[in-house]
């Protein structure tokens, strides 16, 4: 064949300049995101230096918090977000699942759509909402509940720790609306693992004569194990960051007790009550909190999209 | 001789495990529909109550006690704050979304900048405000700018992870066929690859918006208060529903609860219609996987 | 209960008709300006109402106060966010520096009493001495049945039970520093009972105890919560109907408190030169020992002129007019004599 067998000329030009100038602009769009976490990264690490010059390690294991005294302690604060957390997991994983499991293996096609629709109308609620809600109404019904809960577990020593005197604002009061809130998170994201996998290894399982409870142990559970995993530590992550309704409902008290019904703080909480009237050391301090919030909230995610990656891929095939 | 009788399911353990376990998962379905009713209920019945012309345009009385209307300077604080914080934040997602699906294609830059947009949706909404008053209000002072910004920043990473999803959706023939026809990448970008992902695009910056409007965090700390209406994003404090609610959801005064929930109503209602309009939109014009 | 609030609502509407887009109105009122105030919020209602009552007659002004605790007031104040602070307490003298503005003066507005509030069914009539509140929140005594509570109310002493939940403040509070102060006068460092938490508007409070946002956060924990005790201002603690304690005063006898009883503690009080005075722990068979006194803090020198116009008038207003409002929402107004000196203290405020 006779002809020019170079490569066509690219763009030149006006026309060439403008194509370039928009790929620019879609790489400098792309580059605000490291600039901003970067900002934040340096900005909240630098602000809050002087706090940890001052207490050293100790700012993360002393739980005395007096900013008159200049002693910055954040240990009790660290415990609450974790002790939260941790309630808020246990209540909300295995419902998570299980509404995960109970759409995309029990239900008919036809009711999918509506129960998850439903489920999602969760995650548009705000959470100042939530708080609003938590506060005024839940709060206030509780004490009665954890009262009864307390005189039923009182004669087993370990459980009587765990559940003492009660106060409508309290760690498991946070639990419980942190769990609520983080519900739809890890349904959404268990639902996406849990149907990626094939229908052929399922219906290999029915083949051989199983349950559909026996498959989902058999085949579905152990293929999506790291995604549920993933999507968990994403709730954990989206737990831990929860300002406002843990604000509201934990108590604000610098307390370390083992008693779940009881008073603490927040991470987030307690830089959301103090912020607007700390200076200097104070504030270094809160901006401090938010630093150690944020590297941990970052583990948590990052290990999530780690262990999720990891999951899609086994499944996708490699790429 | 086989009867039907012989090939009858029999009750065994295994049956009745997994008839326990179906009954155990339509349960947790029932136990979070239980809150989501308990909260819907609550505020509908305690707010929608509240709800009248007054409330909705009449000034948040100074007197924090007083009981009665209304909270129209927080409504527009809101519709104020998060308009121009999407403004900001849906053109930079999507141009970056189109750098990360159609530009990138694999390289270091393409995944750190994917990668980061994750981490960034993890950035609690509390670190934000405390970012943007250290840079920004501690210069400019409280205005309802800094509050755009925070939500800017917050919208940012969600914009950008929904858009490169709906953007991966738009077949590849689409743009092979644009390519042959002698366009050039950016005018391909922008009359085929976008407007086929057009629909989920808009629906995931809906949703994005839905969110943002309820944040509370950083408009505490970098918008203020205000009981009139400040229609000056640069000059002045301002107020949004969402900090209202927090605010008097810590009174004892039922004049002061009552704007609350009035408030929470309202907000509820503009997140669900944002969020209705955005799933409509998906149900029928976007692309499906 | 019906008509109140309706009566409320015709005012608000009205309100809102006269304050919308009228901004001639009022005559030749010519006073612009714009003052944002945040601080302590003991005084709060009170200023709230001042504010609603001077801006019906100045419109062309704005005006808002947005509480957030004394402390927070004085940080704002120090950095320039507002114009005006409201603060229970005194700035500590080291503290002085950090004020940007330079100069600044104490103009008291209101006093009221500190009530101790409690959350305890069938019992309407409570005693306490300082030595038993100083043993209540320090968590040395944790149950109303305590022999201490007791021995100072034999008549109830069969209805009381439950375990005491202590409620203070979380934010920096004029209020706290109040009450401390008054536990450090009355009990001091006596051994049985000795306040060890020493004062300030922060205080290392015992680990389990509960927090709330301002003087309203912390009556809306003492409200809510069975067996709960907290101090609460008293227009904020008859505002929402909580029962409060007699507390003993200096010579002994229980006093409730009583705007009177607030009047009584301020007579004797001794007024510095900068109108600042305590009236805590007062002598006096009537006064009420927790009797707090605040003050609005602004910079002698202001930016404007207009800044300054508005400034004095609108603290003549709250030292004149508004003294007369505010028992309406359960303040005692200023003795007379430090009124007078408050205004003229008004000349030292300066635009360049």
């Amino acid at each position: 064949m006779t002809g020019s067998t170079a490569p066509p000329a690219p763009f030149t030009g006006r026309v060439g300049r403008a194509d370039a100038a928009f790929r620019y602009a879609t790489i400098a769009a792309g580059l605000v995101v490291l600039v901003v976490l970067g900002a934040i990264a340096v900005t909240t690490v630098r602000r809050a230096l002087p706090a940890f010059d001052l207490m050293g390690f100790r700012f993360l294991t002393s739980s005395r918090w007096d900013p008159n005294a200049d002693q910055f302690g954040a240990k009790a604060f660290l415990y609450g977000s974790l002790v939260a957390s941790a309630i808020a997991l246990v209540i909300a994983v295995p419902v998570s699942i299980g509404i995960a499991l109970f759409t995309t293996q029990v239900v008919p096609a036809r009711w999918r759509r509506p129960i998850i629709y439903t489920v999602d109308l969760l995650a548009v609620v705000p959470s100042v909402v939530f708080g609003l809600w938590g506060i005024l109404v839940f709060a206030k019904v509780v004490p009665g509940f954890y009262d009864n809960i307390a005189s039923a577990v009182h004669p087993i020593p370990g459980l009587r720790s765990l559940f003492g005197s009660s106060h409508g604002r309290s760690y498991m009061t946070a639990g419980v609306i942190l769990a609520v809130m983080i519900t739809p998170i890890i349904t959404s994201l268990a639902r996406e693992v849990i149907d990626t996998c094939s229908p052929s290894d399922r219906e290999g399982a029915y083949a051989l004569g199983a349950t559909r409870w026996e498959m989902i142990c058999g085949v579905v559970l152990p293929h999506a194990k790291n995604g549920l995993v993933g999507a968990v530590m994403l709730g954990l992550g989206r737990a831990m960051g929860e300002t406002i309704a843990v604000a509201l409902v934990i108590g604000s008290a610098n307390n370390i007790s083992a008693n779940l019904f009881a008073s603490g703080d927040a991470l987030p909480a307690r830089i959301a009550n103090e912020w607007g009237e700390a200076e200097g050391n104070w504030r270094a301090a809160l901006i401090g909190l938010a630093v150690t919030l944020f590297a941990v909230t970052i583990l948590v995610n990052l290990l999530a999209a780690f262990i999720v990656n990891r999951s899609t891929a086994k499944s996708q095939g490699a790429r | 001789m086989l009867t039907a009788a012989d090939l009858a399911p029999r009750r065994s353990r295994r049956t009745v495990t997994n008839t326990a376990m179906t009954v155990l998962m339509a349960l947790s379905v029932v136990a979070i529909l239980v809150p989501l009713a308990a909260v819907l209920y609550t505020v509908v019945s305690k707010g929608a109550s509240q709800l009248s012309p007054d409330f909705l345009t009449k000034d948040i009385p100074i007197v924090t006690r007083q009981k009665g209307p209304g909270i129209g300077p927080a409504i527009i604080g809101t519709v104020l704050i998060t308009t121009v914080a999407a403004v900001m934040a849906v053109p930079v997602g999507i141009l970056a979304a189109i750098y990360l699906n159609e530009y990138s294609a694999g390289s270091r830059l393409g995944k750190i900048v994917r990668f980061m947009a994750t981490v960034m949706t993890g950035v609690p909404s509390v670190v934000m405000g405390l970012f943007v008053y250290v840079l920004y209000t501690l210069r400019f002072k409280q205005n309802a700018f800094g509050g755009s910004l925070a939500l800017a920043f917050l919208m940012l990473p969600i914009i950008i992870r929904s858009t490169e999803e709906m953007l991966k959706l738009v077949p590849n023939n689409l743009r092979e066929a644009s390519a042959a026809l002698g366009a050039r990448r950016s005018r391909t970008i922008l009359t085929v690859s976008l407007p086929a992902a057009l629909p989920g695009v808009v629906s995931g910056c809906l949703l994005a918006i839905a969110r943002a409007a309820g944040e509370t965090a950083p408009i505490l700390f970098v918008v203020g208060a205000t009981n009139t209406v400040n229609a000056n994003m640069f000059n002045g404090v301002n107020t949004a529903l969402s900090a209202q609610i927090f605010t008097n959801a810590q009174q004892p005064f039922a004049g002061a609860q009552a704007r609350a929930w009035g408030a929470a109503f309202t907000l509820l209602s503009l997140a669900f219609l944002v969020t209705l309009a955005a799933r409509l939109i998906t149900a029928r014009f976007a692309l499906k996987r | 209960m019906a008509t109140v609030s309706l009566v409320a609502i015709v005012l608000v509407g009205l309100l809102g008709l006269t304050g919308c887009g009228d901004e001639s109105g009022g005559g030749t009122d010519t006073l612009g300006g714009r003052l944002n105030g945040s601080g302590a919020t003991f005084p709060k209602t009170f200023y709230e109402v001042a504010i609603y009552e001077f801006l019906k007659q100045h419109q062309a002004t704005t005006i808002t106060y947005s509480g957030g605790g004394s402390g927070k007031g004085r940080t704002d104040l120090q950095e320039n966010v507002v114009d005006w602070a409201g603060s229970d307490g005194l700035v500590k003298d080291a503290d002085r520096v950090k004020y940007k503005g330079g100069e600044f003066l104490y103009f008291p507005t209101v006093i009221a009493p500190i009530t101790v509030a409690y959350n305890l069914s069938g019992i309407s009539e409570l005693n306490l001495s300082p030595a038993t509140i100083a043993k209540i929140f320090q968590r040395e005594v944790t149950a109303w049945d305590d022999p201490a509570i007791v021995a100072e109310n034999p008549k109830v002493a069969a209805k009381l039970k439950g375990g005491i939940t202590v409620a203070h403040r979380s934010d920096g509070s004029g209020t706290t520093e109040n009450f401390t102060k008054f536990l450090e006068k009355a009990v001091g460092t006596n051994a049985g009972g000795a306040w060890k938490l020493k004062s300030g508007s922060t205080v290392d409070w015992p680990a389990d105890t509960q927090a709330g946002n301002g003087n309203a956060g912390v009556s809306q924990i003492v409200k809510d919560t069975k067996g709960a005790v907290g101090y609460v201002d008293y227009s904020d603690a008859v505002a929402t109907e909580m029962k409060f304690a007699a507390v003993a005063n200096k010579t002994g006898a229980y006093v409730t408190p009583t705007l009177a009883g607030a009047s009584a503690a301020v007579e004797g009080a001794k007024i510095n030169d900068d109108l600042s005075y305590d009236p805590l722990w007062a002598d006096g068979a009537a006064s009420y020992p927790i009797t707090a006194p605040t003050w609005i803090l602004v910079y002698a020198k202001q930016g404007t002129a207009t800044q300054a116009e508005t400034l004095r008038s609108f603290l003549l207003y709250l030292l004149t007019d508004a003294q007369k409002l505010a028992d309406s929402v359960d303040y005692a107004a200023i003795p007379a004599s430090l009124a007078a000196r408050a205004v003229t203290q008004l000349d030292r405020i300066t635009a360049p």
